[in-house]
């Protein structure tokens, strides 16, 4: 066991996998010599040569594009996009091309990719390295988005998007990259795509996030419990496909659910979560499925990102009004 | 002043640094952009420059100790510029923004599950929602509005749902003797089962309700009760008068519409009485619309439907509405609004026979009226003794509320109206 | 100069002034005034102060990530100079001096790197797009604007900026395409400073030279040291005459150096010697310039160290003014989304309105 932030543990994962399936090929703009813009790959190159690990020109649909040729080779691409903000340049490849190889070629040819990209806000940073669009990605039919919050999770979690046999689009909350911390086994394991996990049980009210927001949502579920509210916190970790029993389960329990997440409101993932909710658990509610998320806006460049990226009272206030309701 | 400056998040998320060189010692002098101090973090090696002119009083770390973001780097002896507060270490220039380094409450428990290669654990066949009952949103709402634990009702839906009607069913058997007497309940008996010379029936759900709702009233509540008659000669003209015009319009008027009227006038006067205690908050809640609940005896038993707004409608109309209740009770065919939002209860005992009851009040409500058989008997008037008509009136009240002084005058101002009718029309 | 008589395959750069300051062309004939030199040259020292104290800035916890323009003031003060009030200006992020000679003052500047977004009205500036983070984004609205101007019969031009990494992204090549077959007045300069963040131009791209790509569109190229001032002025200058004239696009790759970090959050360490650092250093564009006036007789360096000073002070002062600009608002968040706020917009600021109000008692952290 060693003490790792996200930084280190998906580092980590990367390494596991490079070695254990020779297959494996990582690249994008600064991955290599640099080690990526945030150092997840740092080490990476030197440790298994540039012919697996290495840096691309610059061009987002290139490096998507590129993947779906080398897995269609038998390689195992793991691409990044620098940030999830500029993978929109190659939105086409990705939804139109990586999504549905399988199905195009009846099964013949897959796309077995993993597109890592950092996403969400709260490191004060200009335009377009902020936002948290995983929903444009979670509604694509033919891709698997998976969204940690945990150094843990996070290496589980990627493990298991290079082991398998789906592209994967895995996005790492950079806020929490270094701003937590947790001691993880160094040897291989993997976290099944798909689970959600059940951080805390209570039995007032479920409270549900992922990703960035999930260190608001643990902070608001500690103050909630000295509250004595007792907070069922779940961390979905994957955006698609989603635990829905998990969700229900939880909320045939409590009658009460908050859904916290940074993106945008509107048709977001909070909409999915809470339609899961009335599907799985429409006769136990005591009170109206309630999400909480960013608005319908652009995320604001660091100024704006006070009024935009909800604290921990938010969120008890939130979950207090609920269990009041 | 001093000025304390924190070491600022200089790369985009970095949450410490490791302090490599330090380029001032305590005692040098300053100026903005001078260097202070060389970092190296997870992405750069830079210096980090004075934000202020000024003397470094002091310098926090070693070479080689490794800094947090938003922790002191040094302590700067600096000139207050216009506006600044000498003793404010806010306003350091160190954060702009929030900024989210590991601190101790950062370091998360390790993780569960993704042990390697480890079957997935059995689900629990035991569902924790299994307490809970399945019940519409709308059946919630009712049950929440009428105060009914929903777990406690036997749902009649698909699955055992509980639904609307199943809310308003049990509502309605639970409400059957909320208004009603003490006297003339007999004791239970403790007997386990039936032997030859007892018989032993489970509680309906409907007594089960009525027994605790009773009980919560007796024991949530300081009940005090009082009595006194008045002579209401005058009203039984009135009444006879009006009989017989309302006849032709198919109105059967009794005196319960005067004696609501009566009451609404008399709660008006003093509006203490038609409250109710908010005790956990430690406030009284004072309505300002008067719903009358009048407690009717049927076959089921005895319910309590509301006449809503009473102090706005006349004799006829609340005639019309007594009587409309009454039969709609008598059929089953009270709806939950029907139940809903009452502030004073009036029973009338008296149409059976008592003269005098010790009624339960109709909780949280501040207090119940009992009206018992109007009788004739001799009454003295100026000094002679003659026969005169007489309403027997019984009032329980919740101590906590109101005492009894007042009490005395809300009666005394009830029993004015029922004995001298005409003033509930002019004053 | 003739700019389509040029080769873009010529690795050769395009120069005048060698690294000393020299001139190395035969019969050169100056195009420029001293008294314009002397302006050009005062320009790229402003712009050097203003990078500097930025970076000091951000250092001090007082701005957020900024990109450095170390090591290439000449081609953006020349940029910046050939502009006329008419012609558009389509940024990229690393030429400032053009910015501020457009009009963008050191305060909006101030304002975006501090994370404020009313910094991007460009409030004193016409006819400049805001910055577009997405690289090579731009390219294709400066050939649109290019069209623009054909569409209202106008005579001005625009000028794009990207860097040697840009050049790999679709958009760029895209958008020379659309600019070629509809001859607009449209000239990119690819700043090529040899480094995509960490990537060295050689690995982006195995083209001799990134004007060869003209080549492929049907348009004049031509690579110039980027550090000449002289010869940057004077293939702006060719490029925009021809574009003005009808004749449609031109890429000009101006060679170049970022001296300093991609932004303040790099650590050119990472993937650079320090003896490819050294090397570039003597070919510093405000060396080169200054050593060339001086040679000249008309500049004399001993008067910088006061005008230096005078640069800081004005450039403090507006950093100051952004620093008390009053805070982003929660209106802010919404008020630039729409033309009309829609009733979901309204409706989530409302809440989040309500919030604030209903917990004003309590201190909101």
């Amino acid at each position: 066991m060693k003490n790792m932030t996200m930084v280190q543990a998906i580092n980590n994962a990367l390494e596991i996998v490079l070695t254990e399936n020779e297959k494996v090929v990582l690249y994008g703009e600064d991955v290599g010599v640099e080690g990526g813009v945030f150092r997840v790959s740092a080490g990476l190159q030197e440790k298994f040569g540039e012919k697996r690990v290495f840096d691309s020109p610059l061009a987002e649909s290139g490096i998507a594009g590129t993947a779906v040729g080398m897995a269609a080779t038998g390689l195992k691409p793991i691409i990044e996009m620098q940030f999830s903000g500029f993978s929109y340049h190659a939105f086409h490849q990705i939804i139109n091309q990586v999504s549905r190889i399988r199905n195009r070629s009846r099964g013949r040819h897959t796309a077995p990719i993993v597109i890592r990209m950092p996403y969400g806000g709260g490191i004060k940073a200009p335009e377009h390295h902020s936002e948290s669009m995983e929903v444009l990605y979670a509604a694509i039919p033919g891709l698997k988005v998976v969204i940690p919050s945990t150094p843990h999770d996070a290496k589980g979690l990627l493990i298991d998007a290079v082991r398998g046999e789906d592209p994967v689009v895995f996005m790492e909350p950079k806020r929490l990259y270094r701003s937590v911390k947790q001691e993880i086994q160094e040897e291989e394991y993997s976290i099944p795509i798909g689970k959600a996990s059940v951080v805390q049980e209570g039995s007032d009210i479920t409270l549900i996030s992922y990703g960035a927001s999930m260190k608001e949502a643990r902070k608001a579920s500690d103050t909630a419990q000295k509250k004595g509210i007792s907070v069922e916190l779940i961390d979905i970790r994957s955006i698609y496909p989603l635990d829905r029993s998990t969700i229900g389960e939880s909320v045939r329990k409590t009658g009460r659910v908050l859904v916290v997440h940074e993106g945008p409101e509107s048709y977001g993932p909070g909409a999915e979560v809470l339609t899961t909710v009335i599907d799985e658990a429409f006769l136990y509610l005591e009170a109206p499925p309630r999400r909480l998320s960013g608005f319908d806006t652009i995320a604001p460049y660091p100024q704006g990102e006070e009024w935009y990226i909800h604290t921990p009272e938010r969120i008890v206030y939130e979950l207090q009004r609920l269990v009041e309701y | 002043m001093k000025y304390v400056f924190n070491f600022p998040d200089i790369g985009e998320g970095i949450t410490e640094g490791v302090i490599v060189e330090w380029k001032v010692k305590v005692g040098s002098t300053v100026k903005t952009g001078d260097p202070l101090v060389e970092m190296e973090t997870d992405k750069v090696v830079t210096d980090i420059p004075s934000p202020r002119d000024g003397t470094i009083t002091k310098t926090f770390g070693k070479e080689g100790e490794t800094i947090d973001v938003d922790s002191p780097l040094v302590e700067i002896e600096i000139e207050a510029g216009p506006g600044e507060s000498p003793s404010d270490e806010e306003e350091s220039f160190g954060v702009v923004g929030t900024s989210a380094p590991a601190g101790k409450d950062d370091i998360l428990p390790a993780g569960k599950d993704g042990v390697r290669k480890q079957p997935e654990a059995n689900q629990s066949q035991e569902s924790p929602s299994q307490e809970k009952v399945k019940a519409t949103p709308v059946a919630r709402n009712y049950a929440k509005q009428l105060g009914v634990s929903v777990n406690k009702v036997t749902g009649t839906g698909p699955n055992g749902r509980v639904t609307k009607s199943d809310i308003l069913e049990y509502h309605n058997a639970s409400r059957q003797s909320t208004a009603g007497l003490k006297s003339g309940t007999a004791p239970a008996s403790g007997a386990q089962a039936s032997t030859e010379r007892t018989r032993v029936v489970q509680l309906s759900s409907t007594r089960k309700t009525i027994a605790k709702n009773m009980l919560n009233s007796t024991q949530s509540a300081a009940h005090i009760s009082l009595f006194d008659e008045t002579e209401i000669s005058q009203l039984v003209q009135l009444r006879e008068r009006y009989k017989h015009i309302f006849s032709e319009k198919n109105i059967h008027l009794t005196y319960l519409p005067f004696f609501l009227k009566a009451l609404v006038h008399a709660l008006s006067d003093y509006p203490v009485l038609n409250s109710e205690m908010d005790m956990e908050n430690n406030r009284l809640i004072y309505k300002e619309y008067y719903n009358i609940g009048i407690a009717v005896d049927t076959d089921e038993g005895l319910v309590v439907p509301v006449i809503r707004d009473v102090d706005t409608k006349d004799i006829s109309q609340i005639a019309m509405e007594i009587e409309e209740k009454a039969q709609k009770a008598r059929e089953r065919k009270l709806s939950l609004a029907d139940f809903k939002d009452g502030t004073f209860t009036v029973t009338s005992y008296g149409s059976i026979g008592g003269l005098w009851g010790n009624a339960i009040i109709n909780y949280p409500q501040a207090g119940i009226l009992g009206i018992g058989r109007i009788h004739q008997q001799p009454v003295v008037k100026n000094a002679e003794v003659t026969v005169g008509t007489v309403l027997p009136v019984s009032l329980t009240i919740d101590h906590r509320i109101v005492d009894g002084g007042i009490s005395s005058r809300f009666m005394n101002d009830f029993l004015a109206y029922v004995s001298s009718p005409v003033d509930m029309f002019i004053r | 100069m003739d700019i389509a008589a040029y080769d873009p395959l010529n690795e050769t750069p395009y120069q005048i002034l060698d690294a000393q300051g020299k001139v190395i062309l035969d019969h050169w004939e100056q195009s420029l005034s001293d008294s314009e030199l002397i302006e050009a040259f005062k320009n790229m020292l402003f712009v050097r102060q203003f990078d500097t104290m930025a970076i000091s800035y951000q250092r001090q916890g007082r701005m957020y990530t900024y990109p450095p323009n170390l090591g290439q003031e000449a081609l953006s003060v020349a940029s910046g100079s050939v502009l006329q009030k008419t012609d558009w200006m389509v940024p990229s992020v690393r030429e400032m001096g053009a910015w501020y000679m457009k009009g963008v003052s050191l305060k909006e500047l101030f304002l975006y790197y501090r994370g404020h977004e009313i910094a991007q009205r460009f409030e004193q500036a016409n006819r400049i797009m805001p910055i577009t983070v997405p690289i090579a984004s731009q390219i294709p609205h400066a050939a649109g604007v290019g069209y623009g101007i054909k569409f209202h019969g106008e005579k001005a031009v625009v000028l794009t900026f990207i860097g040697d990494g840009g050049t790999s992204e679709g958009d760029f090549h895209e958008a020379l395409n659309f600019a070629a077959v509809w001859k607009v007045p449209l000239i990119t300069v690819i700043q090529n400073n040899h480094y995509a963040i960490s990537l060295p131009v050689h690995k982006q791209t195995a083209s001799k030279t990134l004007a060869a790509k003209s080549l492929s569109y049907g348009m004049p190229g031509i690579r110039v040291d980027g550090n000449d001032y002289i010869a940057m002025h004077e293939v702006l200058s060719g490029s925009i005459d021809y574009a003005r004239q009808g004749n449609g696009p031109v890429l000009i790759e101006a060679l170049t150096y970022r001296r300093g970090a991609h932004t303040t959050s790099d650590d050119p360490k990472k993937y650079r010697t320090q003896e490819e650092e050294q090397e570039w250093e003597p070919k510093d564009p405000v060396n080169r310039l200054r050593s060339f006036l001086v040679h000249k007789n008309i500049w004399n360096p001993d008067e910088e160290a006061e005008l230096i000073e005078g640069y800081r002070k004005e450039i403090d002062t507006q950093f100051l003014e952004a620093e008390q600009y009053p805070p982003h608002s929660l209106d802010d968040v919404f008020a630039y989304m729409f033309s009309e706020l829609p009733p979901e917009l309204e409706a989530q600021k409302q809440e989040y309105q309500d919030y604030l109000n209903a917990t004003a008692q309590e201190p909101q952290k």
